[in-house]
C-alpha cells in the first residue's frame, strides 16, 4: 500500500482520460441517491414548509400558514443569539483544542516502535471506545461539587480552597463540557495523524535528512505539509460531528446553568420535542441549514475539492 | 365502612358477570405506560400488583410499557398523535395537563361510581379537572416536607426535636450546621433547570408571596427577595446548586445532608441506602412543614402519581377497572402504594384496619396531618413547561453567578414573554 | 522521570534534556487519556454508600460486585440494550457500507455529468444538524409504521451514516491506482469481475475503517433512539443509560459505572481487534489527500 501512497504523493490525479465508458458504473450511484432523496431530501423539504407555519404538535389542529412569521420572532429571540455563539464556541473551540493536541502526540509518538508504540497508541485511544453518553456521565460524577474528584483533588493539593461549581456556573459549564469533549476526541485527530505521518514516503524523509534538517524545520516544512490534508479532512468530520453533539450537553446540563450550555441542538430538540412547537423549531432549523451550507462551501473552496 | 362492602359486591358482580360473560374465553389485553416499571426500585412492586390484578380478572391481562419519567409525556404525545396510544398511563403533575392539551383523555366522570367517589378525599381530586371533566385519577399522593437529620443539628448545637419554624430560624440554624460541619450541605434543594424543579421551589416562592406567572410577577419585589434569599443561600455555601433532589438522598443517608425539602419517599431511599430500622431511623430522622416565611404561612407542592385513560382506547371499561385497583384496593395500596412507593393513598380512610396500623407511622402522620393541608396549586398548564425554563435558569443564574438579581428578573420576565 | 536505567550494551545512550521532556509529555497524555476511565472502573466497585461520599476514596475500601449483579437482569433488560445496540449500529454500518461503496466507486471512476454535483450534495448532506430532521423523520417513519423498531432506527442512523461512508469509500477508491484496473482489462476480464476480485480486495482495509466510522457514530447517537423508541425494551445503551440511571427516586453512580463499563469494554476490545487494519486503511486512502 506504500507504494500506492508514494504514487499518491506525487500528486498524480487517477489517470481517468483513456477509462472506458461503462454505463452501468454510472447508475451504481443510483441507489444512495434514491435513498438520500428519502431520508434526507423529503425531511429537508419538510421542514422547510413546516417553517412557515404554525404547528403545535399539542393542538390537535394541522399547520396552519403564516409566512415569516417564526422567522421574525427568531430574529428577536435571545435565546436564539445565545444558542448560536455557544455552538459556535464549544464546535470550534473543542475542534481546534482537540487537533492540536492529537497533533503533538502524534508527532511526539511517531519514534516509539514496535510493541512500545503499538501499546502506547491503544492506550491513548481508549477515551474513542467510551460512549458520549458514557463520557457525559463519568464526567459529570468527577464534577460534582461535593464529592467530585476533580474538586477532590484540587482541594487537597491546595490549587483551591473551595469547591469549584464546574457544570453549575455559568461562565466555566461551557469551558467543563469542553473538556470532557475534547477528552473523548483528541484520540481520533491522534489516529488520523498517526496514519498519515505514517503515509509520508520514507524518499521525503530520507533526503531531508541527508540536507541536515533540524528537528523543527523537519516538523515544520516537511511533515506539517504532508499531514494538511489528513488535519482538514478529520476537522471536518469532527466540526459535523460537534455541530450534532446532542449527547454530551443533554447529559450533562440539558443546556442550563441559564442558557450557558445550551447550544442550536439543544434548543431546537427542546423546541420540538419539549414544547411541541414544530413550526418556530423547523425555522430555526432553516436558518442554520443556511450558515452551515455558507460555512461548508467556504471549507471545501478551502479544501479544493477536485472537481 | 359502607362503602368497602360497595367495593366487594361490585367486584363479586363483576367477577360474577366476567365469569357469565368469559364463556368464550377473549381476553381483553390492557397496555399501560407507566414509569414505576422502568426503575429499579419499583419494578417489583408494581409486577406484583399486575399479576395479582390478573389473577382476580382472570378475563383481563396487563402488558407494562415501561417508560421513564423524564420521556413519559413525549412519548404519550408522540403516541396520541400517532394514534396508537396506550389503554392507561401513569403521569404527574405538569405532564398531566399537558397531555389534557391533546383533548385526547378520556373523561373519568362517567366511569367512576359513588362508592370510589365518595371515598376519595376531597382535596386528591383538586386540579385533575379540564374544562370541567375530570381527567385523571390519584392513584399517589406525595407532598413534600422539610426533612431534618437529628444527629447532624445535635452535632452543631441545635435541639433535634426542635426543627426550625420560620425562614429567620432556618437561616440561623444552617449557619450553626455550616459552622460546625463544614462537608456536611446545610439545605438540600432541587436547582435543576427542569420543570419539576420549579414545582419543587413553588412552594418556597410563595413564601416569599412571589408568583412569576403573573404579568409583571417575575420583577415583581416578591420574586427579587426569593432570588436574593437563593443567591444567599449559595453564596454562604448552604445548598449545593445545580443537583437533583434525587443526589441529595443518598448523602443524607450518610448525615451529609442537614435539611431536605423531599416527598415521603425519602424514607423508604434512606433505609434502602444505609440499612436502618424503622426505629432506628425515626430516632435519627424527622420531617415537618415548610418554615414560614413573612406571611407567616408554610407550604407545600403536591407531587404524587395519577392514572389517566385514552379516549381512542378501545377496552374503557377493563381500563377504568384497572385504574380503580391500583389506586384503591387494599392489596395495591399495601404492596406498592405504601411499600414501593412510599406516597399516601388519596383515600380518606384506610380501607382495612392493617393498613390503617400500617400508616401509623411518625412520617406518614406527620405528612397527612401537618403537611398535607400546606399544599398550594402549581398554575399547570401549556405555559408552565417553557415558563418553568426560563423562571429555572434565572435561578440557576441566581446560585451561581454574579448578575445583578434586578438584571436576572428583567430576564426571566423576557423569556416568560417570548 | 529524571534518568532512565540504560542497558544499552553498545556505546552510552545520551539522554538529551528533549528526550525527558518527550518522554514526560507522553506520559501526561497517558494519564490524561485513561485517569477517568480508571475512576469509571474504580467507581463500579463501590458500594452506594462509598460512591456518593463528599471524600472520594481513590481506591474501593470495601468493593464489591453489587453493581455489576445488579445489571443482570433482576430489574432492567441491561443485555436488551446492548444487543439492540449492536444489532442495530452493525445493521447500519453494514448497510451503509453496501449501498455506499457502488457509487462511491462510480463518483470516482465514471464520468458523467452530475458528478460534481452529486459528490457536493453528499458531502453537504453529511452537514445536514441531525435535529433539523428530526420532526420530519418521525412522521416519515410514523408513516411507514417504522416508529418503536429496530428497522426504523436503522433508516434514523442511515442519515447520517451513508454520505458519511460514500465520502470516506470514495477517497480510498481514489487511492487505488487505475493502472491495476486497465492491466486487468487488458487481460480480458469483464469489468465486473475486476471489480469484485481486483478492487474490493484492494480496499478491504477501507471498508474496514469506513465501516467502524459509521458504526461509531451510530453506536454514539442518542437524539434518535430517544425520539423514535417508546417502548423501553427496545432501547439501545445510550438511551437506556438516560432513561433508567436517572429515575425519580435517585442517581445511582455505582450501577451508572457499572454500566458504563460493562457498555465499553467490548467496543475497546473491538477497537483494538480491527486497529491495525483501520490505520493501514488510513494510511492508504482517507487521509493520504482528497
Amino acid at each position: 500500500m506504500t507504494a500506492a501512497a508514494a504514487q499518491r504523493s506525487t500528486k498524480a490525479a487517477p489517470a481517468r482520460k483513456n477509462a472506458e465508458r461503462v454505463p452501468w458504473i454510472d447508475w451504481m450511484v443510483l441507489p444512495t441517491v434514491g435513498v438520500l432523496a428519502v431520508v434526507i431530501g423529503y425531511p429537508v423539504i419538510y421542514t422547510l414548509v413546516l417553517s412557515t407555519t404554525k404547528y403545535n404538535m399539542l393542538d390537535m389542529v394541522p399547520p396552519r400558514y403564516i409566512g415569516g412569521g417564526n422567522y421574525e420572532h427568531l430574529i428577536s429571540d435571545p435565546i436564539f443569539w445565545t444558542s448560536l455563539r455557544n455552538t459556535v464556541v464549544y464546535t470550534f473551540g473543542s475542534v481546534i483544542v482537540s487537533s492540536l493536541l492529537g497533533l503533538a502526540l502524534a508527532l511526539l509518538t511517531e519514534s516509539l516502535t514496535g510493541w512500545r508504540f503499538r501499546s502506547v497508541r491503544a492506550l491513548l485511544l481508549t477515551p474513542w471506545a467510551v460512549p458520549f453518553v458514557v463520557v457525559a456521565f463519568l464526567f459529570r460524577y468527577m464534577y460534582l461539587q461535593n464529592g467530585g474528584v476533580i474538586n477532590a483533588v484540587l482541594l487537597d493539593v491546595g490549587l483551591i480552597d473551595k469547591p469549584v461549581l464546574w457544570l453549575n456556573n455559568s461562565a466555566l459549564a461551557l469551558p467543563a463540557i469542553m473538556a470532557a469533549n475534547i477528552w473523548a476526541m483528541m484520540p481520533f485527530f491522534f489516529l488520523l495523524l498517526s496514519a498519515a505521518l505514517a503515509a509520508i514516503p520514507n524518499e521525503v524523509i530520507e533526503s531531508a535528512r541527508i540536507d541536515k534538517a533540524g528537528t523543527w524545520s523537519m516538523v515544520f516544512h516537511i511533515k506539517l505539509p504532508f499531514l494538511k490534508s489528513a488535519l482538514f479532512i478529520s476537522s471536518l468530520l469532527m466540526i459535523i460531528s460537534n455541530f450534532n453533539d446532542f449527547a454530551k450537553i443533554w447529559a450533562m446540563t440539558q443546556g442550563g446553568p441559564g442558557y450557558s450550555t445550551t447550544t442550536l441542538v439543544i434548543y431546537v430538540y427542546w423546541l420540538a420535542f419539549e414544547n411541541f412547537d414544530f413550526g418556530y423549531a423547523s425555522a430555526i432549523g432553516v436558518v442554520w441549514l443556511v450558515l452551515l451550507l455558507v460555512f461548508a462551501l467556504v471549507y471545501l473552496r478551502a479544501i479544493r475539492m477536485n472537481p | 365502612m359502607a362503602w368497602r362492602s360497595a367495593v366487594v359486591a361490585s367486584t363479586i358482580l363483576s367477577v360474577g358477570l366476567a365469569a357469565t360473560a368469559s364463556h368464550a374465553a377473549d381476553k381483553v389485553t390492557l397496555t399501560f405506560a407507566n414509569w414505576a416499571d422502568a426503575e429499579g426500585a419499583t419494578r417489583p412492586g408494581i409486577q406484583a400488583v399486575i399479576a395479582a390484578f390478573e389473577k382476580e380478572n382472570p378475563d383481563i391481562q396487563i402488558k407494562s410499557e415501561a417508560i421513564s419519567f423524564s420521556e413519559i409525556a413525549r412519548q404519550l404525545v408522540l403516541r396520541v398523535r400517532s394514534g396508537n396510544p396506550p389503554d392507561v398511563a401513569e403521569i404527574a403533575g405538569n405532564d398531566t395537563m399537558l397531555l389534557a392539551q391533546t383533548g385526547k383523555l378520556e373523561p373519568l366522570d362517567g366511569h367512576i361510581d359513588a362508592a370510589t367517589k365518595a371515598a376519595l378525599k376531597p382535596s386528591s381530586i383538586e386540579g385533575l379537572s379540564d374544562k370541567g371533566k375530570l381527567i385523571a385519577f390519584p392513584w399517589t399522593q406525595a407532598p413534600a416536607g422539610l426533612w431534618y437529620d437529628k444527629a447532624v443539628m445535635q452535632k452543631a448545637g441545635l435541639d433535634p426535636e426542635n426543627p426550625p419554624k420560620t425562614i429567620d430560624e432556618l437561616m440561623k440554624d444552617l449557619a450553626a450546621i455550616k459552622k460546625s460541619q463544614p462537608d456536611v450541605i446545610p439545605l438540600g434543594l432541587d436547582t435543576t433547570n427542569r420543570a419539576f424543579s420549579l414545582i419543587s421551589n413553588w412552594p418556597w416562592m410563595k413564601a416569599f408571596g412571589a408568583d412569576p406567572f403573573v404579568e409583571n410577577g417575575a420583577t415583581s419585589d416578591a420574586m427579587k427577595s426569593y432570588l436574593s434569599w437563593m443567591r444567599d443561600l449559595a453564596k454562604k455555601g448552604y445548598i449545593d446548586p445545580g443537583r437533583k433532589i434525587g443526589e441529595f438522598r443518598p448523602l443524607i443517608a450518610q448525615d451529609k445532608v442537614a435539611f431536605l425539602w423531599d416527598q415521603v419517599l425519602l424514607q423508604g431511599v434512606i433505609q434502602s441506602t444505609n440499612k436502618m430500622t424503622d426505629d432506628d431511623f425515626n430516632k435519627h430522622y424527622g420531617v415537618t412543614t415548610q418554615p414560614a416565611g413573612a406571611s407567616g404561612k408554610s407550604y407545600s407542592f403536591e407531587g404524587g402519581h395519577q392514572l389517566v385513560m385514552f379516549s381512542d382506547g378501545k377496552h374503557k371499561e377493563a381500563a377504568w377497572k384497572f385504574i380503580r385497583y391500583l389506586a384503591t384496593s387494599p392489596y395495591a395500596i399495601e404492596h406498592y402504594t405504601l411499600s414501593y412507593e412510599a406516597s399516601l393513598t388519596p383515600l380518606e380512610k384506610a380501607p382495612t384496619d392493617a393498613l390503617a396500623k400500617k400508616l401509623d407511622t411518625p412520617v406518614f402522620n406527620a405528612f397527612s396531618e401537618k403537611i398535607m393541608p400546606t399544599v398550594t396549586a402549581v398554575p399547570y398548564g401549556p405555559k408552565f413547561a417553557p415558563g418553568a425554563t426560563a423562571i429555572m435558569a434565572g435561578v440557576q443564574q441566581a446560585v451561581t453567578g454574579d448578575t445583578p438579581i434586578d438584571e436576572i428578573a428583567a430576564s426571566i420576565q423576557q423569556n416568560l414573554g417570548n | 522521570m529524571n534518568t532512565k536505567a540504560t542497558s544499552v550494551p553498545t556505546g552510552v545512550r545520551r539522554i538529551s534534556a528533549g528526550r525527558i521532556v518527550k518522554y514526560a509529555a507522553i506520559a501526561l497524555a497517558l494519564f490524561w487519556s485513561l485517569a477517568p476511565v480508571y475512576w469509571m472502573l474504580a467507581t463500579s466497585f463501590k458500594t452506594e454508600l462509598e460512591a456518593t461520599r463528599i471524600d472520594p476514596t481513590p481506591i474501593p475500601v470495601e468493593p464489591t460486585l453489587a453493581n455489576y449483579i445488579g445489571l443482570g437482569g433482576q430489574s432492567l433488560p441491561f443485555f436488551a440494550f446492548f444487543f439492540n445496540s449492536v444489532i442495530s449500529c452493525l445493521a447500519t454500518a453494514i448497510i451503509a457500507v453496501i449501498i455506499a461503496t457502488p457509487a462511491a466507486y462510480s463518483l470516482s471512476r465514471a464520468r458523467f455529468r452530475l458528478r460534481g454535483p452529486i459528490s457536493y450534495s453528499v458531502l453537504l448532506f453529511r452537514m445536514l444538524p441531525l435535529v433539523v430532521m428530526l420532526a420530519p423523520l418521525y412522521l416519515l417513519l410514523l408513516n411507514a409504521r417504522l416508529l418503536d423498531s429496530l428497522a426504523g432506527l436503522v433508516v434514523g442512523f442511515t442519515t447520517f451514516g451513508l454520505p458519511f461512508a460514500v465520502w470516506m469509500m470514495k477517497s480510498f477508491i481514489d487511492a487505488v491506482p487505475i493502472e491495476v484496473e486497465e492491466a486487468a482489462r487488458i487481460d480480458g476480464y469483464p469489468r465486473w469481475q475486476i471489480l469484485l476480485r481486483v478492487v474490493t480486495p484492494l480496499i478491504l482495509p477501507g471498508l474496514l475503517t469506513t465501516g467502524t466510522f459509521v458504526f461509531m457514530e451510530a453506536w454514539n447517537n442518542l437524539i434518535y433512539p430517544i425520539t423514535f423508541m417508546t417502548t423501553m425494551d427496545k432501547q439501545t445503551l445510550p438511551a437506556a443509560l438516560v432513561l433508567t440511571f436517572t429515575g425519580q427516586f435517585k442517581t445511582d453512580w455505582g450501577g451508572m459505572m457499572a454500566a458504563s463499563t460493562v457498555t465499553t469494554v467490548p467496543l475497546m476490545i473491538a477497537f483494538f481487534a480491527v486497529q491495525r487494519s483501520m490505520v493501514r486503511g488510513l494510511t492508504s486512502g482517507a487521509v493520504a489527500g482528497a
